[in-house]
């Protein structure tokens, strides 16, 4: 028993170690990208990826925390992704132009629809 | 030249008073004392809660139990703010205002994106959960009523933003409200009648670590939890929708 428990303690720190690397790696590419849009997603990759091996790595140390810490990486798997996908939306939303010249933008597009549609509703409205 | 001089002589008064200050406290040691022998206030507070009151979490016991008074009127005081904050933002309606909205109206009415509204359909229910059991569990683990009240406003918040539409039933909202503070202040009446002295806890106490110990402390977390949540709430709803009032 003691063989396995000090065989998952040494997979758990390796997962640590990854998992560290890659927090530093989007706290770099936060401090480093020029514009919002890169930063989100440097941040995002790379800090959800981070913490995700982080809980793993103590999940490998204490067994016992193995459930509790599977929940909080679900919980992490749902909501970094979709919060910074709100932030990149309402920053878009909000008029922050990307950083480089843009020649494909579709989102701009599917917004200029949707905005034609909501003038003409409010036009009908107002009739 | 002088004023650089003034400044460093200032610097070298203020630091030599720091020290002195500092040389006297005597960072680092054991002031607790001995907790077979209590000599200062921590250690009758961590000699107490578990062995009197059968509470695992010694701040809750502080909080709710020897100085339960004073979280009574922390409530109040946000309590107070909310109220604040409702009669304070609606008012008179500014023709530069309605402007701006008429120009932002299009961008900001976009509803947001079928993912965000799944993801906080899937979150919300799940904040809930977490939230009532931290404050369920305040005398237990770390955290309690004020916590938890705000995790579980942080999911309405949740809503509030994803959904357009989404609505908090203001009067179930109104009555959980009154109801919670009027159970922290029964409990603390009862405490007076029975025992002779305002939120006095029961005689039972239960086991250390068991979900129901620790005579009214609980109870009044749970009810403190319900009250924190119902009126944060509010707060975000009112903060959320803004409406410049008809001339």
């Amino acid at each position: 028993m003691e063989i396995i428990q000090e065989i998952l303690k040494y997979i758990g720190l390796a997962f640590i170690v990854m998992g560290s690397i890659f927090l530093f790696l989007g706290a770099l590419g936060i401090y480093r990208m020029p514009d919002l849009y890169n930063r989100l997603q440097a941040g995002t990759k790379a800090s959800t990826l981070g913490a995700m091996s982080v809980v793993l790595g103590v999940g490998f140390i204490q067994p016992d925390w193995l459930v509790k810490l599977i929940i909080i990486i679900v919980f992490i798997g749902i909501a970094n992704p979709l919060s910074s996908h709100a932030l990149a939306r309402a920053s878009y939303r909000a008029g922050i132009k990307p950083y480089f010249k843009k020649e494909i933008d579709a989102y701009g597009k599917a917004v200029e629809k949707q905005l034609k549609k909501i003038k003409k509703k409010l036009q009908n409205l107002n009739e | 030249m002088f004023k650089k001089l003034i400044v460093f002589i200032l610097i070298g008064v203020i630091g030599y008073m720091l020290t002195v200050t500092f040389s006297n406290i005597p960072l680092g040691e054991n002031r607790i004392g001995s907790l077979d022998n209590p000599e200062t206030v921590s250690a009758f507070y961590l000699n107490k809660s578990p062995q009197d009151l059968k509470v695992a979490n010694t701040i809750t016991a502080i909080v709710v139990n020897f100085r339960g008074f004073d979280t009574l009127g922390e409530v109040t005081v946000l309590f107070l703010a909310a109220t604040g904050l409702a009669s304070i933002l609606y008012r008179k309606e500014d023709e530069e205002e309605e402007e701006n909205i008429k120009h932002f109206a299009h961008r900001l009415n976009l509803p947001s994106s079928s993912l965000v509204r799944t993801g906080a359909k899937i979150l919300f229910p799940l904040l809930l959960l977490l939230g009532i059991y931290v404050f369920i569990h305040g005398h237990l683990t770390p955290g309690g009523g004020f916590q938890g009240g705000a995790i579980i406003a942080t999911g309405f918040l949740l809503m509030l933003i994803s959904y357009k539409g989404f609505q908090t039933n203001h009067k179930v909202m109104v009555w959980l409200e009154s109801l919670a503070g009027l159970g922290f202040v029964g409990i603390g009446l009862y405490g007076l009648i029975a025992y002779g002295s305002f939120l006095q806890n029961t005689g039972w106490t239960g086991n250390l670590n068991d979900l129901i110990s620790g005579g009214l402390i609980p109870l009044i977390y749970i009810f403190i939890g319900i009250k924190v949540a119902t009126e944060l709430t509010n707060v975000l709803d009112i903060l959320l929708n803004i409406k410049p009032r008809k001339k």
